[in-house]
């Protein structure tokens, strides 16, 4: 731990992240809520010089500290804001702000997996919710909270237990992981190129590095082609039409010649794991299945309501036409 | 500003713009984490009692990134997929029942449904 931040400033910062979150929590009338903020991100800049002591000239990745900050910051208004609107909307701030993160982890297909699901579809629900599950305001102009939104349930205990366990698990943490720097770069991974011909083929083409009457030669066993991704000794055999075999050496290959992300992710998913798609598509439609069943009768409900609301506004008079549905006569 | 935009996604700022570790990603993914459960052990609105756990999901995802780029392995990668997938089967699942309750008793207050204890 000591190679990474100060115990002693680390350990202040956690004490004083408690104290800001404690106060920023919402208690009813007298509000302190941004004074809790102040001393949360006073926290948050104690950690970041903490770290930055350590290593005075090499400053981490700039945009690691901006994401992770707007990313925290948003958390705490998330947990901190009285209003469940703007809660979910402090959400989808931190979903963004993540997705960033995952984005300097050369992760790409998460970061936009994220901002897909998360902020586009799941927060959606969670805002159709909260606008149907929220009480009309009482009176025109007079903005209404609600009671068990504006005071919070045991504040102090909840954030001294939770900032002792991010102390325990940052200690723990920190002495485990000292320095694990990134082991080259993820996608110089090529090896998966053998099992993608026709993008190894397009790429050579485009480059001009393959005739138009040249295609890829078989491999000598199996059916394969004849391609062999391993970094510096890399090669591939290309045949013309009059059957003639030529070698591309690695170092003649484009630079973009690369196994992306999402082709990674795709082959490890779908060749390493083929059995958790249908248990992910299963659990879906059983969340699917659940949700309609546990919504259903409620609704149904509503509609014989709305039903008969209709025929009174039609008959205000009081005069009940002939009942021509079932659903009149209840 | 565009300018601006490439002269530090080229030159990199402040220089040399060194990887962030591991523990970096690992001590903001336990922040947000504990945030979560802070919230989710302090608030008394149901809505926000589930937003909080997507907040720990969240967490964990960064966790399982991290350490998936550094052990350059795409399994934590995968992994975050099908924590989406609980994630969103959660969202459903508990949205329609916080509907239901909301029904019954007009109120999101989880000290309202202490009743409920067998």
């Amino acid at each position: 731990m000591d190679s990474i931040i100060n115990p002693i400033i680390f350990y202040a910062a956690c004490a004083l992240g408690a104290v800001g979150v404690c106060l920023a929590l919402p208690r009813g009338k007298r509000s302190v809520q941004i004074f809790g903020a102040i001393i949360a991100s006073m926290a948050g800049g104690l950690v970041l010089l903490g770290l930055g002591l350590k290593s005075p000239n090499q400053l981490p990745n700039v945009y690691f500290y901006i994401f992770s900050l707007i990313s925290l910051g948003g958390a705490l208004r998330v947990v901190t804001h009285p209003r469940p609107v703007y809660a979910a909307l402090y959400f989808i701030l931190t979903i963004i702000s993540s997705s960033g993160l995952f984005l300097i982890l050369s992760s790409e297909f998460m970061a936009f997996a994220l901002v897909i699901v998360y902020a586009g579809a799941i927060l959606i629900t969670y805002l159709f919710v909260i606008m149907l599950a929220t009480q009309a305001p009482t009176d025109e102009g007079v903005e209404f909270l609600a009671e068990y939104d504006t005071a919070s349930r045991e504040p102090v205990v909840a954030s001294i237990c939770g900032f002792v366990m991010l102390a325990a698990l940052s200690t723990l943490l920190f002495s485990g992981a000292p320095s694990i720097k990134p082991t080259g770069s993820a996608s110089s991974d090529s090896s998966l190129l053998v099992f993608m011909p026709k993008k190894v083929e397009n790429s050579l083409r485009d480059h001009g590095l393959m005739k138009p009457d040249e295609v890829l030669a078989k491999a000598d066993s199996g059916d394969g082609y004849a391609i062999w991704p391993a970094g510096e000794n890399s090669w591939v055999k290309v045949k013309d039409a009059s059957g003639t075999v030529r070698t591309i050496p690695g170092s003649e290959w484009p630079a973009d010649l690369k196994v992306k992300n999402v082709e990674a992710l795709g082959f490890t998913l779908l060749r390493d794991h083929p059995g958790s798609i249908e248990i992910a598509g299963v659990i879906l439609l059983m969340a699917m299945l659940g949700a309609v069943v546990l919504s259903r009768k409620q609704v149904q409900i509503d509609e014989d309501a709305k039903m008969r609301h209709a025929e009174r506004l039609a008959n205000p008079d009081g005069t009940t036409p002939e009942p021509n549905t079932a659903g009149g006569t209840r | 500003m565009n300018l601006l935009g490439t002269y530090l996604a080229q030159t990199g700022w402040p220089v040399p713009m060194a990887a962030p570790t591991l523990s970096h990603y690992l001590f903001v993914s336990a922040a947000m984490f504990v945030i979560g459960l802070i919230g989710f052990l302090t608030r008394r609105n149901l809505i926000i009692m589930f937003l909080c756990t997507e907040l720990m999901f969240q967490a964990a995802g960064i966790a399982l990134v991290a350490f998936s780029r550094y052990h350059l392995n795409h399994t934590g990668s995968t992994f975050v997929i099908f924590v989406l997938t609980v994630a969103a089967a959660e969202a459903a699942m508990a949205l329609a029942l916080v509907v239901l309750l909301f029904r019954r008793r007009e109120s999101l207050d989880a000290d309202e449904f202490s009743d409920m204890k067998g």
